[in-house]
């Protein structure tokens, strides 16, 4: 390595943080280099006189009144914490289920809506309108049975309510 | 880890919360001594204290038993000290007349005496990056080796020694100039 290159390498040298590799290499170099090793041995001198002054100037101390202070604070809301913690598991996974079930219902409802309104609307379109019905329509079995899937994206798990007419509850099936 | 701090942490975990000031109390001096250079302010380094050892009640369980408690508590304050700062200096950069405002300049005529070179020295500190700052104190002064050191901050070996080197290059620049005894070994 030349000279200006081990410069750059000084900083971390001065404090042997240099890599194994790199430091044989600035080693090798300093050994046989009088005014490199000068700058080695200056700015190790610089780094001790600047973290002795640093640890002396930074090194806040506590006092006891600040430190049971301060843990009586910390063991105050840690008690809080585990407080809340421990009305147990279930008391945790609450707000999960009540989301998870406000979830559903609301799903429940909107898909009952859609297909009440729907069923209303397809009756009722020829009656309100006047609008002839075919032969065939009329005689066409009145549906009796509605199915509804409902399909998991994540687990690809179909789960199947079936109702009657009356929007009756038939049975299910995944 | 010793067997003492990992029976106290067993029992903080069954719910002994009295048993989580002896385990951190030993730590309690590096750790102030280390978040108040980082914020370089007492009170707010108390603040920072108070904040770290509650996060690090709350992920006790977390914890693993082969690393050095000690490190592992220096991460959590690093990490609340660097919330904090970044938090400050959103609010300074709202206020046009205190952002950008430098730590004051190393008097010239400043004699050589310990107090004034201390004073240097954190001003200096002062005017180091945040980053840079934090790998200063883990290195330099509390003894922390460059993996160790990553491992707090969360960051590679590579960062590391890139910000060490310029940390240690800034401090030396401004304190060479006033104080140039400190490089003759007086």
């Amino acid at each position: 390595m030349k000279c200006r290159k081990i410069r750059k390498l000084v900083p971390l040298a001065a404090g042997n943080d240099l890599r194994p590799r790199q430091a044989r290499a600035f080693r090798v170099h300093v050994e046989a280099c009088p005014d490199c090793r000068a700058e080695l041995e200056a700015f190790r001198r610089g780094l001790a006189g600047i973290r002795a002054a640093a640890r002396q100037e930074g090194a806040a101390e506590w006092t006891e009144a600040e430190w049971t202070a301060l843990m009586a604070r910390v063991g105050a809301k840690a008690k809080e914490e585990s407080g809340d913690r421990s009305r147990g598991p279930v008391a945790a996974l609450r707000p999960h289920w009540a989301g998870a079930a406000a979830v559903g219902v609301l799903l429940g409802l909107v898909v009952m809506g859609a297909l009440i309104k729907g069923s209303s609307l397809w009756r009722g379109a020829g009656h309100r309108k006047g609008l002839p019905t075919t032969a065939e329509e009329q005689a066409r079995p009145e549906q009796d049975k509605i199915s509804v899937t409902m399909v998991s994206p994540e687990s690809g798990l179909q789960v199947v309510w079936i109702l009657d007419k009356n929007f009756e509850w038939k049975g299910d099936r995944e | 880890m010793n067997e003492t701090e990992k029976e106290l942490i067993a029992l903080v975990l069954s719910g002994r919360t009295d048993a989580f000031e002896p385990l951190v109390t030993p730590h309690r001096g590096p750790l102030l001594a280390l978040v108040s250079r980082l914020t370089q302010n007492r009170e707010e380094a108390l603040d920072v204290v108070q904040e770290a050892l509650l996060r690090a009640y709350r992920s006790l369980a977390s914890f693993d038993p082969s690393r050095s408690l000690r490190n592992w508590l220096f991460q959590i304050a690093a990490n609340e000290a660097r919330d904090r700062y970044r938090k400050r200096a959103r609010e300074q950069a709202a206020l046009p007349d205190v952002a950008g405002r430098a730590p004051a300049a190393a008097n010239p005529e400043a004699g050589h005496d310990r107090s004034e070179l201390r004073a240097g020295v954190m001003r200096a500190m002062a005017a180091l990056s945040p980053r840079e700052r934090e790998v200063f104190a883990l290195r330099d002064l509390e003894d922390l080796d460059v993996r160790e050191t990553s491992r707090v901050l969360g960051c590679s070996s590579l960062a590391v020694r890139a910000h060490l080197s310029k940390a240690r290059k800034k401090l030396r620049e401004a304190i060479r100039k006033d104080f140039p005894h400190l490089e003759e070994g007086q």
